[in-house]
């Protein structure tokens, strides 16, 4: 009895504030770096999404004659091309919009695709003890690959492609993400719920989805933040090297290197992607950092 | 004190000026050429690629050389050939003075050794075709080769200025194995080699017995640069900034962007040879759904705008083609310079109209539910990353739908040997017509370098009747007749003639560039420095 009864040591202290909902939001929400990086991350995302009706010009329309224009804010800049054109006369705002949502989706993709497996192969290897040795050794194995090596061995299997790189990407994010869930997993394993439940009869698939998975969501998902600007990052130096995006598809990472042998006479060609990528990945770090400074119980009383 | 510390100064600049003077002066002896690739090796009947040749022409030396004019044969370690009058048999005299770089005497016997290795299935050349259909090759005596062959081969002398017949050593050969051209190269040219690290650098030092240069420059030998060493620099701008810097004396490796700086640059000069027989062109798989009808090629000809590509692209350093080859090339035939094919996007739609392919809602043609996308391989790098996008958007204008798949060198010439794509980007070095035509156009060269799939009796029969014509108007006729057919038939894209230009350090004296296979130094004879 005594078990349930709530120990004094936990009980509110009299002159404490009332509890408010949310706190870990409005912890958030004082961190002014973290909302920034919000607002210009859901800027961006709403840029990307709304591509096809921002883009002020035609991302694919060449045009020669137009070629290497700088920005409108330099002495031959034009209105028509606010951020100028790039090496073949395209419009570079529109490439850089439907840029940004090749690059995010691949981002989202990867993220989604590899954060779910590792999710699932984490909780197993969490659940079934039997099974943890097996995929352990097999994220290690994984893991000593670097990201870029494992682009270029998929480009060459499939041939070069956003497919190739989202692929990879995937695969290279699975093992981390293994760790990370199985670290929590375990953590969550040894409270007394999941003995109770097992007690009281409740299937491995219940305890694994809802008492399990939903107790450890929380720290994954920010790993996962913190991982999409590592991918985005990793993807575009894979399109970079000509492993991603194939012309005349627009991708910040395949921008930027399209630009590097105009250097000398245009560089805001590479200069804009490049800006665009350090902006994404910055921002998308900034907002892991502080979501995971928000749920880190040794963190939320400093 | 100080007065002592002024002259212990003093002593040490003086010092220091006597050893830098003699050292810059060393320098200026010294020739630093950036280059974009290296070879794999420098065997001379197993690399094709540019990079070999261009250093091969140093280190070694060919029975007959090339004028800079590109089409005059001269003299070289044959100063005299004659040949029968059915044009089977070439007798070259010797020059009796020639040594190898280890100071042995070359005799005839080397000549033989060389051409029969280049020959030799087990050398296993990739062009090997070019020497001809080889009976025999026989020292007559010390200084006597003659060249037999099974059929006249009108080429032949154009072939052999080529750096696959030069002549080799067979005891370097046998002393070295696997490596040779790898680890040494004995030869007979104004320069010896030194040392090559793949990749990054080759070294080569004069030959200083050297006399026998070609007539065709002002000085036959020695070479005045003591050392000349070619270093490998991928990136275009980095090579533009070793040029402006100094850092390289000369090169034709720089970037079209690059050359109005240069020539704005009172140190440096741009060289040029405008016999631009280095062409670049996009072929059709005439054999594959979509670009296997004639008038899809034909239309896809006309969207391009070769001129914008010269004009924009490569800054206006190149020559727009509409051509295969350089109209100024030997056996060019001028009766198809009227009915090349001109840019028109507005006949192209009307062609792709009339043929029944229809614009769908994305603007792509259809017919009878195949697209019109065909898929083209190329090489990564700059050039052909910009050429290929911009021919894609030339033809998202007439609503074909080009996809692109650029390979790095190492892998594309495997991807370019399969039947995987319906269009390829390519480039490549030619003296004559027969020289372009028997390459690419023979249907026993398919599927490489005959990557068209183009098989035609008449094309073969014409190029056999060309190839072993005695007289020179039967083989331009024969050749002119396989160049309108396979201009009217459309199977190439034609984009540029590339002239030579090599940009050069104002402290060299004046000097000619050559475009043999695309090197502009040739033998690099007349290279000398003013101050």
């Amino acid at each position: 009895m005594t078990a349930v009864t709530a120990s004094p040591a936990a009980a509110p202290a009299p002159d404490a504030p009332a509890p408010r909902r949310f706190p870990a939001l409005r912890r958030l929400f004082r961190d002014k770096l973290a909302i920034a990086a919000a607002f210009i991350l859901i800027l961006l995302i709403a840029a990307a999404i709304l591509a096809p009706w921002l883009a002020p010009n035609d991302p694919y329309l060449t045009n020669t004659r137009l070629r290497m224009l700088p920005p409108v804010w330099e002495a031959r800049g034009r209105w028509q091309f606010l951020l100028g054109t790039d090496g073949l006369g395209r419009c570079m705002l529109s490439r850089l919009l439907y840029g940004l949502q090749a690059t995010m989706l691949m981002g989202v993709i990867a993220t989604a695709i590899g954060g779910s497996i590792g999710i699932v192969l984490g909780l197993i290897s969490a659940f079934y003890r039997r099974l943890d040795g097996l995929i352990m050794h097999m994220s290690d194995i994984l893991l000593s690959f670097p990201a870029i090596l494992l682009g270029l061995a998929f480009a060459a299997v499939v041939g070069p492609g956003m497919t190739a790189v989202v692929v990879s990407l995937a695969i290279a994010t699975i093992p981390t993400v293994v760790r990370v869930t199985r670290a929590s997993a375990l953590v969550v394993m040894g409270q007394d719920f999941i003995e109770a439940g097992r007690s009281i009869g409740l299937t491995d698939g219940t305890l694994l989805v809802r008492y399990l998975a939903l107790n450890c969501i929380s720290s994954v998902f920010v790993y996962l933040t913190l991982r999409f600007g590592q991918v985005i990052l990793l993807g575009s130096a894979l399109s970079f090297l000509g492993l991603g995006a194939q012309p005349p598809i627009a991708e910040l990472g395949t921008m930027a290197s399209a630009g590097r042998n105009e250097l000398f006479l245009a560089p805001h060609i590479s200069v804009i992607p490049s800006l665009v990528i350090v902006v994404l990945v910055l921002c998308a770090n900034l907002l892991g950092d502080a979501l995971r400074d928000m749920l880190d119980p040794r963190l939320r009383h400093g | 004190m100080s007065v002592k510390r002024l002259i212990w100064a003093a002593t040490a600049l003086a010092g220091g000026l006597a050893f830098t003077a003699p050292a810059m002066a060393q320098a200026q002896n010294s020739l630093t050429i950036v280059r974009e690739v290296d070879s794999d090796r420098y065997d001379p009947h197993r690399s094709t690629a540019r990079a070999a040749s261009e250093v091969l022409f140093m280190l070694a030396d060919t029975l007959v050389s090339l004028d800079h004019d590109m089409t005059s044969i001269k003299p070289g370690l044959a100063e005299s050939w004659t040949v029968s009058p059915d044009g089977k048999v070439y007798t070259f005299k010797l020059r009796q003075d020639v040594k190898f770089c280890d100071g042995k005497a070359m005799t005839a016997e080397d000549v033989v050794y060389s051409i029969k290795r280049w020959i030799n299935p087990e050398t296993r050349s990739p062009v090997r075709w070019r020497a001809g259909p080889v009976e025999d090759i026989v020292a007559k005596d010390a200084y006597t080769v003659e060249y037999r062959l099974t059929a006249p081969f009108s080429e032949l002398l154009y072939q052999l200025t080529q750096s696959f017949a030069v002549v080799i050593d067979k005891a370097n050969v046998d002393a070295l194995g696997a490596d040779f051209g790898v680890r040494g190269f004995n030869g007979t040219g104004p320069y010896c080699w030194v040392d090559w690290r793949p990749r990054n650098d080759m070294r080569m030092r004069r030959h200083d017995a050297y006399r026998w240069g070609p007539p065709i420059y002002e000085n036959r030998g020695p070479a005045h640069i003591q050392e000349i060493v070619w270093r490998i620099v991928p990136e275009e701008n980095t090579r533009l900034a070793a040029v402006l810097t100094g850092q390289s004396q000369a090169t034709q490796y720089v970037p079209y962007s690059g050359m109005a700086q240069i020539r704005a640059n009172r140190n440096l000069r741009i060289v040029d040879n405008q016999a631009a027989f280095w062409t670049y062109f996009i072929g059709f798989k005439v054999d594959k759904a979509g670009v296997d009808e004639e008038a899809v090629r034909r239309a896809i000809v006309m969207a391009v705008d070769q001129e914008a590509i010269s004009r924009d692209i490569n800054f206006g350093e190149t020559e727009p083609a509409y051509s295969y080859i350089h109209q100024a090339a030997t056996d060019w035939n001028k009766a198809i310079d009227q009915r090349l094919i001109r840019t028109n996007v507005t006949e192209a739609n009307r062609i792709l109209d009339a043929a029944g392919w229809v614009r769908g809602a994305d603007g792509f043609r259809s017919k009878n539910g195949q697209r019109l996308s065909p898929l083209a391989y190329g090489f990564t790098g700059s050039t052909w990353q910009k050429l290929m996008e911009t021919v894609q958007g030339d033809l998202r204008k007439i609503g074909v739908d080009l996809r692109i798949q650029l390979f790095d060198a190492t892998v594309a010439w495997g991807k370019l040997a399969t039947q995987e794509f319906d269009m390829f980007g390519m480039s490549f070095p030619y003296i004559t017509a027969g020289d372009a035509l028997n390459l690419y156009f023979r249907s026993t060269n398919a599927p490489t370098p005959n990557r068209m799939n183009w098989k035609n009796p008449d094309t073969d029969r014409w190029l056999q009747t060309g190839m072993t014509a005695v007289s020179d108007a039967e083989r331009a006729q024969n050749y002119g007749q396989v160049l309108e057919q396979v201009h009217e038939a459309a199977v190439w894209i034609p984009l540029y003639h590339e002239p030579m230009k090599v940009a050069a350090t104002a402290r060299l004296a004046p000097f000619k560039a050559h475009n043999i296979y695309g090197c502009g130094f040739y033998k690099g004879l007349d290279l000398r420095f003013t101050r």
